[in-house]
């Protein structure tokens, strides 16, 4: 392998540097140089910057396979996933910054949990329904169609990218985004799922919900993970419009939990 | 791209923003709005964009010289087709520019942070190949640009067609009032030349691109033609600017007096 690459590439690594507990030293960009090697990720040229160069670089990985969706970051000014990136796909000089949009920890760890958190919180993201539910009994059968759709949507990794590269998330952090809308999708299509419309509608159409969104699709243009984001979103919104006209009740555990 | 600098979205900001809220209240009165809101936009929008096509065809009646000019629009005034449509218009885009604006974020801090990662996403793979994958993304990324300029050409259409329609309905109302015809090939044809050219020109740009792209940003919305795909819709609204902005460049040149009436013969003898 090596020998078809007549010279290795000295790859110019520009880091966005910053360490919230010292406050006093202000951001700045560091530059590494890193010899590429074939089929180098960005997660293998971080680990080799790391243990050769400076031990005090923070940045996340867990699965270096794409499933875990802890390496996100801002890829030359696009966010994409450390371990998914091959530095044969870029250009020498590699700007790499923490993820916008997110609580930073440090460099280039950012904190997308609570985010994630925060958002499932508001979207009930869950199962909901008025019957209790009986782990004896054999679960009703759902048909192909609808189960590979969920299927779809349950293939988020919480990456955040989509998050970070939607301009309007950027701007308003109350966003829901697109991971957010695609949740709500997720739970809209589970036939399992007994929410009213009504009950949805509120979450949904709220200008933080579907129609703050202005489908500039970069959200689907970013996912990794190849999510059909472009169909959750005009699902959803064709969804709110329908619960507009539609009256029906809200539904009763989420009353219960309103009036708890 | 020109990687040597630190992309643009992220050299204005030190520091990613801090923590979100965790609980969150939301008013459903607010959200039915919304979608009140939502549908007004892109319907004023829809009706525009169709209404603008249209409107394309009717000036473009120029191309068979004034006398066909005269006769499509003598007809419409006679039959009173004009006079309300002229109100209607007023009425649309008055409604459209108020709805479609609320989508554009107040602060310059924000248009600026929108705008700079726009230009990130848009620049990034250009020139570097091995960054292109063939699949249904658009790798770089276009649209948050497309989606700026948006709201620029909105801007611009704004002032522009404010001064276009005052001028067409206090034509309309003149004549409405003392009798006689608002529209007429040899006035326009003087207005045109007499320096307004430069004013459609600038105008028929951005309302060329501001419907196409418009009625692209609505397919995506909510999802007519889904099945052939963005690039394939992206592809339509190429055409489609393409091919009015050119009949649009023709029948302004034929009105500023640059070019003879292309189709005068059909109407000879
Ligand atoms: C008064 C000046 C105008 C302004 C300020 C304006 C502004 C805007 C903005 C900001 C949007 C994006 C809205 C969104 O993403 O939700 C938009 C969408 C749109 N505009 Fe305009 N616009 C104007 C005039 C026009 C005209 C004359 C036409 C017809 C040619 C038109 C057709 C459209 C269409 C079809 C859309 C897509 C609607 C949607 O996405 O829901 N607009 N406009
Ligand atoms: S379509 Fe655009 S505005 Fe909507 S979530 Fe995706 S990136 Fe954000
Ligand atoms: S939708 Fe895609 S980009 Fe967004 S968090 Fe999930 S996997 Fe990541």
């Amino acid at each position: 392998m090596a020998e078809n690459i007549k010279t290795a590439r000295i790859l110019k690594f520009d880091i966005f540097r910053y360490n919230p507990a010292e406050p006093d030293k202000p951001p700045y960009m560091q530059r590494f140089e890193v010899e590429e090697a074939p089929y180098m990720s960005l997660f293998l040229a971080l680990n080799q910057i790391r243990e050769e160069q400076d031990s005090s670089l923070q940045f996340d990985f867990v699965c270096r396979s794409a499933v875990c969706g802890s390496c996100g970051m801002m890829v030359n000014g696009r966010p994409a996933l450390g371990c998914q990136t091959l530095t044969a796909d870029l250009p020498e000089v590699i700007a790499l910054h923490p993820l916008p949009t997110f609580a930073l920890i440090g460099d280039l760890s950012v904190d997308t949990g609570r985010w994630f958190r925060s958002m499932v919180d508001r979207v009930n993201g869950w199962i909901e329904r008025e019957t209790e539910f009986d782990r004896a009994s054999i679960e009703a059968p759902m048909d192909n169609a609808t189960a590979d759709k969920i299927y779809e949507a349950d293939r988020c990794i919480e990456c955040g990218c989509c998050v970070a590269g939607c301009a309007v998330a950027n701007v308003r952090p109350d966003f829901l985004g697109a991971t957010g809308l695609n949740r709500i999708a997720r739970f809209m299509m589970d036939p399992r799922d007994q929410r009213s419309e009504q009950s949805w509608f509120e979450v949904v159409s709220d200008s933080e919900g579907v129609f703050g969104c202005i489908g500039m699709m970069a959200c689907d243009d970013v996912c990794p993970k190849d999510l059909p984001l472009l169909e959750v979103y005009s699902y959803v919104r064709r969804k709110a419009v329908a619960s507009l006209f539609s009256s029906g009740e809200d539904h009763p555990a989420r009353r219960e939990a309103e009036k708890a | 791209m020109n990687t040597n600098t630190t992309p643009t979205s992220l050299r204005a900001k030190s520091v990613p923003r801090g923590d979100r809220p965790a609980s969150f209240v939301v008013d459903p009165a607010a959200a039915r709005r919304q979608v009140w809101y939502e549908l007004a936009s892109g319907a004023t929008g829809l009706a525009l964009a169709l209404f603008m096509w249209g409107h394309m065809f009717l000036v473009g009646s120029i191309l068979t010289g004034e006398k066909g000019f005269n006769w499509v629009a003598h007809m419409l005034e006679e039959y009173f087709i004009a006079q309300p449509t002229v109100a209607a218009v007023l009425v649309l885009f008055i409604v459209h520019a108020v709805m479609a604006a609320r989508k554009v974020p107040g602060q310059l801090k924000e248009r600026k942070v929108m705008r700079d990662l726009g230009r990130d996403l848009n620049a990034y793979g250009k020139g570097f190949p091995g960054m292109a994958r063939g699949d249904e993304r658009f790798q770089p990324h276009v649209e948050s640009m497309l989606w700026i300029w948006q709201v620029r050409t909105g801007m611009i259409i704004l002032v522009l067609a404010s001064f276009h329609l005052i001028l067409l309905a206090s034509n309309v109302f003149e004549a409405t009032m003392q009798g006689g015809l608002a529209i007429d090939a040899t006035r326009t044809l003087a207005r045109v030349q007499g320096g307004l050219w430069m004013l459609y020109a600038v105008l028929l740009v951005c309302v060329e691109f501001h419907a196409s792209v418009g009625l692209y940003r609505l397919a995506i919305k909510w999802g007519f033609g889904a099945r052939l795909g963005r690039h394939t819709l992206h592809r339509i609204e190429q055409v489609l600017l393409w091919l009015f902005l050119g009949l649009g460049v023709v029948v302004l040149a034929v009105l500023a007096g640059w070019l003879p009436a292309p189709l005068e013969f059909l109407l000879k003898g």
